[in-house]
């Protein structure tokens, strides 16, 4: 099951629109060291023309390393990188046919909003009427319509943000280098912002590399995640599959949240897993080609939403309600199965009449089927 | 309310006083002091009495007296020229490559003014003279069969002033680069911009205050300067300050003297403005 996800190819995530998709960037075994440490670890990625290709994870993963290496800001100490089809070892930045919306944006304070735009494309040989025209609709797109004359240092740090963008999307690279572009907006903005980027990357085409560590933001982007940990890569996939499927502890821990049994596998049959933790409790989990044998120590896990009041279920547990916490939507429930294991349960903010109190005793139940062996 | 405002401006008046007493008394009055001989009339064996005399001031529009002010600024001009020209790369270097021995590199730039300016100048007459080292090194390596007119020339005089007013230039330069943000010469590369680009579009421009620093701290003392003519430069490349000396010192002629220091004030004054204005000022803005 573990390689399985690996292997899967971007029609999952993009309709099948293409399945024979050209490589737009091609990571292959890319190691980068500073001295002893390693930053990005063995690092091998096929992002497809195209596509919304996410780099996911805590901060100091390498996120940033790896976007400075396909830039050509660092070059690999191990493996090669090509964009386009085309090895970029020893190219200079100024020769790659990509931009980078950079995490400290790196706007150039000497010049104003419109300069800082048609930086690129004064040095592509753009000019005259092109260059008014190409350079007054980036800002229209970025909502920076009339501040083209302003200094940067006048600008809030949201727009500077949104001047960046524009600097870099102006240019229409082959491929976009998003290194948290979204950082410094409020919410509102930000939402909109990510609606507005996803229309604009499907309208023009044009291959996005997005870095966040904010989970929420990569889910709804992207057609692909990278989810990375400490420079190495734990999986590939799209959201869904991210999220149903996680490959690991890790993975599951960082996508969306989850509780996670650890015990041992007591017995296995016709896809059917039982596994006994060491507080005695049994969760019944269907096993989806994972190969796991008796008296193995495992994990398995099930995401909060999957689990509900009742006793009706494959799983069914008696819980002590610790806390609860509103959430809008759903209201999130804290609890204690009789062992001491936490068990954490989310439920739709529908019914009002029954919902139980803290310190209350209630039974949770939930379905093999929504259980999950984890690997690592 | 009142009373706080007015013991505000009393504290500070306090705070300021021993910076305005010092300023007032060596810099003002002598000021106001040349103001007055400017227009005064000298006496045949010196002295003066104070009156209103133009006609110093129109003595410096004879051809002779242009002539030597002209010069003055075309050598302070050539300096600042010059030590821009050596002294960006320095402070680009030091300031990019410098490492963990920029401030080594920095203090070696400063040991310089750790001596007298008069004896710096004088170890250039030592070197540059007849019988200096730099002749005695052309003729042993038969470079030369006689010793060559190094010293007395305009060229000297040059030399000179790059070699004082350099640290002038490197150091108001190495200040602006130094806080220079790197990762601006990165995005001028991710937007396609050559290092020689990237140089001239962003590194440079944003190094401009340093620029208009060290030139305003070269050409002014430059334009001013008769110690390194008088030693190096013989009598081809008088310049205004060794005029003035002379006014002073030999001719007794302090009226015209006097004359002739705020004509060069003026001219330094009006210079600055329009350099400021032309270069500086679109430069400066909003950085
Ligand atoms: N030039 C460098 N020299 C030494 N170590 C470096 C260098 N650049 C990055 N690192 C280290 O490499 C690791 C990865 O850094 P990177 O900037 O790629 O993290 P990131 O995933 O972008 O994190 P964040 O989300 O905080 O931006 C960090 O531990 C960092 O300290
Ligand atoms: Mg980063």
């Amino acid at each position: 099951m573990e390689e399985r996800h690996i292997k899967e190819r971007p029609e999952v995530g993009d309709a099948g629109r293409d399945v024979e998709r050209s490589v737009a960037v091609e990571l292959s075994g890319v190691t980068k060291r500073f001295g002893e440490f390693v930053a990005v670890d063995d690092l091998t990625l096929d992002i497809y023309e195209g596509e919304f290709f996410s780099l996911l994870g805590p901060s100091g993963c390498g996120k940033t390393t790896t976007l400075r290496m396909i830039a050509g800001f660092e070059e690999p100490t191990e493996g090669g990188i090509s964009v386009d089809g085309d090895p970029v070892r020893g190219v200079p930045p100024y020769r790659r046919p990509v931009n980078t919306v950079f995490q400290s944006y790196a706007i150039f304070p000497h010049l104003n909003v419109f300069d800082n735009v048609a930086f690129g494309l004064r040095r592509a040989g753009v000019k005259g009427e092109e260059l008014q025209r190409r350079v007054t609709d980036a800002c229209e797109m970025v909502q920076l319509s009339g501040f083209e004359k302003r200094k940067p240092s006048m600008l809030s740090g949201g727009q500077q943000q949104r001047v960046a963008l524009a600097r870099a999307l102006v240019n229409r690279p082959k491929v976009l280098l998003l290194d948290e572009p979204l950082g410094a907006l409020d919410l509102k903005l930000r939402k909109e912002m990510q609606l507005y980027l996803k229309n604009l990357q499907h309208e023009v085409g044009i291959t996005f590399i997005y870095v966040t560590h904010d989970q929420e933001e990569a889910l709804t982007m992207s057609d692909r995640i990278a989810v990375i940990n400490e420079g190495k890569v734990q999986q590939v996939a799209d959201p869904p599959t991210l999220y149903e499927l996680p490959k690991n502890r890790f993975v599951a821990d960082f996508i969306g949240q989850t509780n996670v049994f650890s015990g041992t596998v007591e017995s296995v049959r016709e896809g059917h897993v039982t596994l006994r933790t060491s507080s005695g409790e049994k969760v019944e989990v269907t096993a989806r080609g994972v190969e796991v044998e008796v008296g193995q120590e495992a994990h398995a896990a099930v995401r909060p939403e999957k689990i509900r009041f009742g006793s009706e279920g494959d799983n069914v547990s008696s819980t002590t309600i610790r806390q609860i916490v509103y959430l809008g939507v759903s209201t999130q429930y804290i609890t204690e199965l009789s062992g001491g294991e936490r068990l954490v349960l989310y439920q739709q903010n529908s019914r009002e009449e029954d919902n139980p109190e803290v310190g209350e005793e209630v039974p949770v139940a939930w379905d093999a089927r929504n259980c999950l062996i984890l690997g690592g | 309310m009142g009373k706080g405002r007015h013991g505000w401006s009393l504290g500070l008046a306090g705070l300021l006083s021993p910076v305005t007493i010092w300023l007032g008394l060596f810099f003002l009055v002598p000021l106001l002091f040349i103001l007055a001989y400017s227009f005064g009339k000298s006496g045949v064996y010196g002295g003066i009495t104070l009156g209103f005399y133009p006609g110093n001031y129109l003595k410096v529009f004879n051809p002779l007296y242009l002539d030597i002010i002209v010069r003055t600024l075309v050598i302070a001009l050539t300096n600042t020229l010059l030590c821009l020209l050596l002294g960006y790369p320095l402070a680009y270097f030091i300031a990019f490559k410098g490492g963990r021995r920029k401030h080594i590199l920095i203090l070696l730039i400063m040991i310089p003014f750790w001596t007298s300016l008069l004896l710096r100048a004088y170890a250039w007459v030592v070197i540059l003279g007849g019988n200096g080292i730099a002749n005695r090194t052309l003729q042993f390596l038969h470079i030369t069969d006689h010793p060559l007119d190094l010293i007395f020339t305009p060229q000297a005089v040059t030399m000179g002033m790059v070699y004082s007013y350099l640290p002038f230039m490197i150091l108001p330069l190495y200040a602006a680069l130094e806080k220079f943000d790197r990762r601006l010469k990165e995005a001028a590369q991710d937007l396609g911009a050559s290092r020689w680009h990237t140089f001239w579009r962003v590194t440079f421009p944003l190094s401009m205050p340093g620029v208009i620093a060290g030139s305003i701290l070269v050409f002014i003392p430059s334009a001013g300067e008769f110690v390194i003519p008088n030693l190096l430069g013989g009598a081809r490349t008088v310049m205004v300050g060794n005029l003035i000396q002379q006014q002073f010192l030999e001719a007794r002629d302090w009226a015209f003297g006097s004359a002739l220091a705020v004509m060069l004030a003026v001219l330094l004054v009006g210079a600055i403005m329009f350099y400021v204005r032309k270069v500086g000022a679109e430069k400066l803005e909003g950085v």
